[in-house]
Formats: C-alpha cells, sequence, structure tokens
C-alpha cells in the first residue's frame, strides 16, 4: 500500500511540474490561437538565467525567481516582436482571418527556438551545468509512509500562486479584460479600440514570465539545467493544453496532473521506457473521442 | 573576368606544387578522418575527443617524425544519417587513409558499413556494441566491451555476498549488453536477478522506478548508464532515503558524474580502465596537458580512451610509413601488440577486440579511487 501511496505522491509532483508549464503556455495560445513553439526554450532561458544569478551572486531563491521573470517576460516581448509580430503587419480584415498568416508563425517561433537552444549550447555545452547543490530544491521530507521534498511545496505554491494570480489578472485589470477581449475575437476587439498589439505582447510577457520561473524551479528541483531541457516539458504542456481544451488554464492544470500521475502509477505496470507513452495516448485518445477536449469550452475542434 | 581569375589561380596552384613537390617528398602528410559529435546532444563527449586528439596530435608533431599527420574533424551529432553521410564523405577523399570514430555503437555500426565496402580501416575509441567488430575485418575499437566488464562485475558483486540484485540500464544497444552479459554471469555464479529495468537515456524523473527496485528489496543494484542519468539516479536515492549499495560501469566513470551528484555519489564502485591519479608518467603527462587545454579538472575515462585510440593509429602509420595505404594502415593495426596507453596496454586480438586490464574503483571523498573490493 505504501508502494502505491509513493508512486501517487511522485505522480502528483511530476503532474505539478507540466502544470507549471501549461499555465504559460495555455495563456498564449488562448489569445493567439497558434501554439508557440518557442515555449520550451524561454524555460531552458529561464533555468540558464537563474544558475547565471545563483552562481554570481547567489542570493535568496525569492529574489532569483523575480530576476528570472522579469528576464523570461523581456524575452517573451522580444520572441514576440521578432517571431509574432512580422506576421502581423497587414491589418485588413482578410489577413486577420487568415490562418495561413496565422499559423506562419508556428514555423517562426520554431526557428527562433532552434536558434535560441542552439545558441545556449554553443555557449555553455550540451552537458549538464553543474549548479551549487545546495540550491537544489530536493531536501527530503517524509510524511507519514510516503517521501516528498521542499520543492514539490514550492512548485505547488508557486503553480498555485500563479493560477490564483492570473485568474484576478484577467478578472479584475484591464489589461485581463484587453487580453481576454482579443482572445474572445481579435477582429472584433481591435474594432472597438483595444490595441491589439500591446495586448498580445502583454500577454508574452506574463505567459513567458512563468514559463521562465517554471524552468528555473525545475532545474533546482532535478539539479539539471542543459540547453535541451525544454523539450519533454513543452511536450506534456502541450498535451496536457489540448486535453483541457485549448484555451482553458484549470483545464490543462487538471489534465497536467491527470498526466503526471498517470505516467507514476504506469510503471507500476510496465516498464519506464513505455512512460512517455501514456501522455501521447492520452493525445490521440483525446483528439478521436473529445475533440473539444475534456473539459469542452473550446471555440473550434482541436 | 572570372574565367582568367580561376586560370591564374590554377597556374599558380601548379606552379606552387611544382616547386614544393620535392619539399613534400621527404615529408608526406597523411590524413585521418575523425567522426564524432560537436553538436547536438551529446556534443560533450565529441568535444572532449577533439581536445583528446589534438593533444596526441600536438605531441606527435613536437616528437619530430619523419612525417606529417592531419586530422579531418567531422561532425555527426550522433547521427546515424550524419555519420554515413561523413563515412562517404571521408571514404571519397582518397587522401584519408583511416577513420576514428564515432562515439555511440549505433553510428559506428552503421558508418561501418560504407568503410566495409570501401576498405577503410576504423577505429573508435568508444562503441562497445559486440556487433560493430563484426562488421568486417576494417573495424577496429579502443574499449572493452560488456562481455569483458559484465562477468568481472558479476564476480565482484558476487564475492562481495550479493545474491539477490538489481539491474536497470538504458534502452540502448549498449544498454542491453549491459544487462545481458552481467545476469548471465551472475545467474551462472548461482545469484538472482531479482529485478530488470530499462529506461529512456535522458530521464528526467527515476523515482518510479527507483521506488519499484526498493519494492523487491535486492542486496545491490547493478547500473549501465553514462554519469548525466547516473548522477540522477543517485540523487534521487538519496531523496527517497533508498541505501542499497549501487555497483556500475566504466561508462558512468567521469568527474562530473561527482559534481553532479555532490555527497550522494559517494560509495558508487564501478569498474574502470583509466584512472586519473594513476602515478605512471604518461599517464599523469595526459592529465598535465588536459589541464592546461581544457582548463577543466582531470580527464574522464572518454577523452582518455579517445587520446589512446588516436595514438594506436599513429603509431600504426609510423609502422606502416613509408608506404602507407588503407590496407597496409588496417595491417598495421591488426598488428597493434601491447601498446602503452593511458588506459592501460592494449593489443588487438584476431577479432580486433582490444585487451585491457579493468580496476575496480569506488567513489570516496569526492574522488574515483582504487579498491580491492
Amino acid at each position: 500500500m505504501d508502494y502505491y501511496l509513493q508512486q501517487l505522491v511522485i505522480g502528483l509532483s511530476l503532474g505539478m511540474v507540466y502544470a507549471l508549464v501549461a499555465i504559460g503556455f495555455t495563456l498564449i495560445f488562448g489569445v493567439l490561437n497558434v501554439v508557440n513553439f518557442a515555449h520550451g526554450e524561454i524555460y531552458t532561458i529561464g533555468a540558464f538565467a537563474g544558475l547565471l544569478l545563483f552562481v554570481s551572486f547567489a542570493p535568496p531563491l525569492v529574489v532569483v525567481l523575480l530576476v528570472v521573470l522579469a528576464v523570461g517576460a523581456l524575452t517573451g516581448v522580444g520572441l514576440e516582436r521578432f517571431a509574432f509580430k512580422p506576421f502581423r503587419r497587414f491589418n485588413d480584415e482578410a489577413t486577420l482571418k487568415s490562418r495561413a498568416m496565422r499559423e506562419a508563425t508556428l514555423m517562426s517561433s520554431l526557428a527562433l527556438s532552434i536558434v535560441a537552444r542552439e545558441g545556449i549550447e554553443l555557449v555553455f555545452g550540451s552537458q549538464f551545468q553543474s549548479l551549487p547543490l545546495q540550491h537544489m530544491l530536493n531536501s527530503p521530507i517524509k510524511i507519514g509512509p510516503v517521501t516528498i521534498v521542499d520543492g514539490d511545496l514550492i512548485i505547488f505554491g508557486t503553480s498555485f500562486l500563479m493560477l490564483a494570480g492570473l485568474q484576478f489578472v484577467l478578472k479584475h485589470t484591464s489589461v485581463g479584460l484587453s487580453i481576454r477581449a482579443v482572445s474572445n475575437n481579435a477582429l472584433g476587439a481591435r474594432y472597438v479600440g483595444i490595441d491589439t498589439d500591446r495586448t498580445i505582447a502583454w500577454t508574452f510577457a506574463v505567459g513567458s514570465g512563468m514559463g521562465a520561473v517554471a524552468g528555473i524551479l525545475v532545474g533546482l528541483y532535478y539539479g539539471a539545467i542543459f540547453p535541451a531541457m525544454g523539450f519533454t516539458p513543452g511536450i506534456k504542456a502541450f498535451v496536457a493544453m489540448v486535453m483541457g481544451g485549448l484555451s482553458s488554464i484549470p483545464g490543462a492544470v487538471i489534465c497536467a496532473l491527470i498526466i503526471g500521475i498517470s505516467e507514476a502509477l504506469s510503471s507500476i505496470f510496465v516498464s519506464s521506457v513505455w512512460q512517455d507513452l501514456v501522455a501521447y495516448a492520452f493525445l490521440i485518445i483525446t483528439l478521436i473521442f473529445f475533440p473539444r477536449g475534456i473539459f469542452g469550452g473550446a471555440r473550434e475542434r482541436v | 573576368m572570372k574565367n582568367r581569375r580561376q586560370l591564374l589561380a590554377l597556374g599558380s596552384v601548379l606552379a606552387l606544387g611544382t616547386l614544393g613537390l620535392p619539399a613534400y617528398a621527404q615529408q608526406p602528410t597523411y590524413k585521418i578522418g575523425y567522426q564524432l559529435p560537436l553538436t547536438g546532444n551529446t556534443a560533450q563527449y565529441g568535444i572532449d575527443f577533439k581536445n583528446a586528439a589534438e593533444i596526441a596530435l600536438d605531441q606527435f608533431a613536437k616528437a619530430g617524425k619523419s612525417f606529417k599527420v592531419e586530422i579531418v574533424f567531422e561532425d555527426s551529432r550522433s547521427d546515424t544519417k550524419e555519420g554515413v553521410a561523413i563515412a562517404r564523405k571521408f571514404v571519397d577523399d582518397k587522401s584519408i587513409v583511416g577513420v576514428l570514430g564515432d562515439f555511440t555503437s549505433g553510428v559506428s555500426i552503421a558508418s561501418a558499413q560504407i568503410y566495409k565496402e570501401a576498405g577503410m580501416p576504423q577505429l573508435s575509441q568508444t562503441a562497445s556494441h559486440p556487433d560493430y567488430t563484426k562488421v568486417s575485418e576494417w573495424q577496429f575499437r579502443n574499449i572493452t566491451t560488456q562481455a569483458q566488464e559484465g562477468p568481472l562485475n558479476a564476480e565482484w558483486l558476487y564475492a562481495s555476498g550479493y545474491r539477490k540484485v538489481a539491474v536497470i540500464a538504458e534502452q540502448t544497444d549498449w544498454g542491453q549488453t549491459v544487462v545481458s552479459n552481467f545476469a548471465d554471469k551472475f545467474k551462472a555464479l548461482g545469484g538472482q536477478v531479482v529485478f530488470s529495468e530499462f529506461f529512456n537515456r535522458g530521464l528526467a524523473d527515476f523515482r518510479p522506478i527507483i521506488t519499484k527496485i526498493a519494492r523487491d528489496k535486492p542486496d545491490a543494484i547493478y547500473t549501465g548508464y553514462f554519469y548525466e542519468d547516473g548522477a540522477q539516479f543517485l540523487k534521487q536515492m538519496k531523496q527517497l532515503s533508498v541505501t542499497i549499495p549501487v555497483h556500475s560501469t566504466s561508462a558512468s566513470y567521469n568527474q562530473q558524474l561527482i559534481t553532479l551528484a555532490g555527497a550522494d555519489a559517494e560509495g558508487m564502485k564501478l569498474t574502470a580502465t583509466f584512472l586519473p591519479n594513476n602515478p605512471s608518467k604518461n599517464v599523469q603527462d595526459f592529465v598535465a596537458a588536459w589541464k592546461a587545454k581544457t582548463g577543466q579538472a582531470e580527464p574522464g575515462q572518454f577523452p582518455a580512451q579517445a587520446y589512446d585510440a588516436v595514438n594506436i593509429m599513429l603509431a600504426a602509420l609510423e609502422r606502416a610509413h613509408p608506404n602507407v595505404t588503407r590496407k597496409s594502415l588496417r595491417d598495421q593495426l591488426a598488428a597493434t601488440k601491447n601498446f602503452p596507453g593511458v588506459t592501460g596496454d592494449t593489443t588487438f586480438d584476431a577479432d580486433r577486440e582490444p585487451s585491457k586490464k579493468l580496476v575496480r574503483a569506488q567513489v570516496k571523498n569526492g574522488a574515483f579511487v582504487a579498491v580491492e573490493k
């Protein structure tokens, strides 16, 4: 029994890691209706920024998180400026409604993500970076028969804060209102005088800041910071987003937890080589049986 | 205009060629190809190999031999397709007489098919899959295989009194040989393999596997991983307070394992061919040259393996000189006997497999040290 409980707890903590990445990812998708392939690299950049900070100044964790949030936000705005904005330079209705123009940004964000990853690799090398071990978030805490680590609590707390903060921003601020308006109908928002470019830049700032914070937290949690670290969490976050119905942030978080728990529990029955299959199986099941996502709500089919 | 410039260039090349001919006749330059990952996920290994090769080449140039050697490095990204493309390129370049690399067994074997067709000697510093040297008489390796290391470890664990052992390894050709070679011998000795599982290289979270292993309560865990996965595994063992002794192969031998895992790496035992604190002169010379060139700490086993591979190739070239062809180089490689390298004395047997002496080592106070048991 303890064994199953321990696997469940590990699954929960895996799920929380995925949720942390999925929040920013889903926010950006909700506004642009297009996948931002560079989100995984924002996550990596966050981790490297935090690592550099730890190595050179050794500040307390909270300071690191705030600086990383700022770095992520700035990188996100830059990303939007170079990979997304050039494809919105025409404001006529036909262009705004054109799927081709929108989906061209799939490629441009993918291109920037490759440039960023290879750039980091060129400077730092592709190996795991050595980080001061005392900063790692993995001191065990025993709760009855199961073991968790302090990082689990910090990641849970951060996910919760992000989710609550985001709900507050979206529901109670003017930026949030315009984000929701653009997300709902970009053309309509423009017609009623909302500065869509500025709103989109804000969305990238918020979403990427969160992605960067996720990167440093997970990097410290596993003690593994390396250029390709954003790939797997990016895939899992993508699946969680699709399962959750594309633009529902709470839906994505719940689905991220489901994926994490299923992965850990699957390892009870099958070899861990098959663990990644779980997420893909969920993706296929969602696409076939729940084309609007498990939590419905989506405006169009996945 | 353009044509005339080309003609001019051609003319000057010809003129230089005839002028330079007598000088070159005395100092021929032989070219060696080296295929290795310089970018991508395994770039750190390839870059280490390149540094080690440059140290070896530098020392060779300073020794004042009667010929010169050039190494052409090509980046394979540890990708089979890239590796094959490089192999074709090397084969087409008539001035290349021998090839070093690749890093992984998979890419080495794929490239070996091209070298087999063309008749090009290939010496890999790390390809340890049994099938690699079976491709043809042109393939050599400078690393002990799991066929040698597995049984040795099985005897070691059995002699330590362990009877129930869990085995995990990465899901690669190499990982499969880690498990099978160890398990066969351990079972033959009368031990029991109570748990056996593979994982994908680069797995972030080993905790589900560790929890599973702990449930089976083995006496020890035998692992087939490289240092990064090793560090993750050891850290997460500690995190879950699982204190089963861990044994591993020479593949995890790397100072970075200790840097990444810190105190959690203490006590891990493994077999190795190269220890940087070996006092013999050639090892200490290599360690000093490595530190000076890379500014890093002591080299791990893999750079040492590459350094020896390059030197074995150079020694074979020297024996074949002045009649160096791909064929004569292959025959001289095959004749390598008791080559005194930093990874021990190397002799190629009839199957072009090296025989080397493995030492037992353990992580103690943040360093790999030789141990008796």
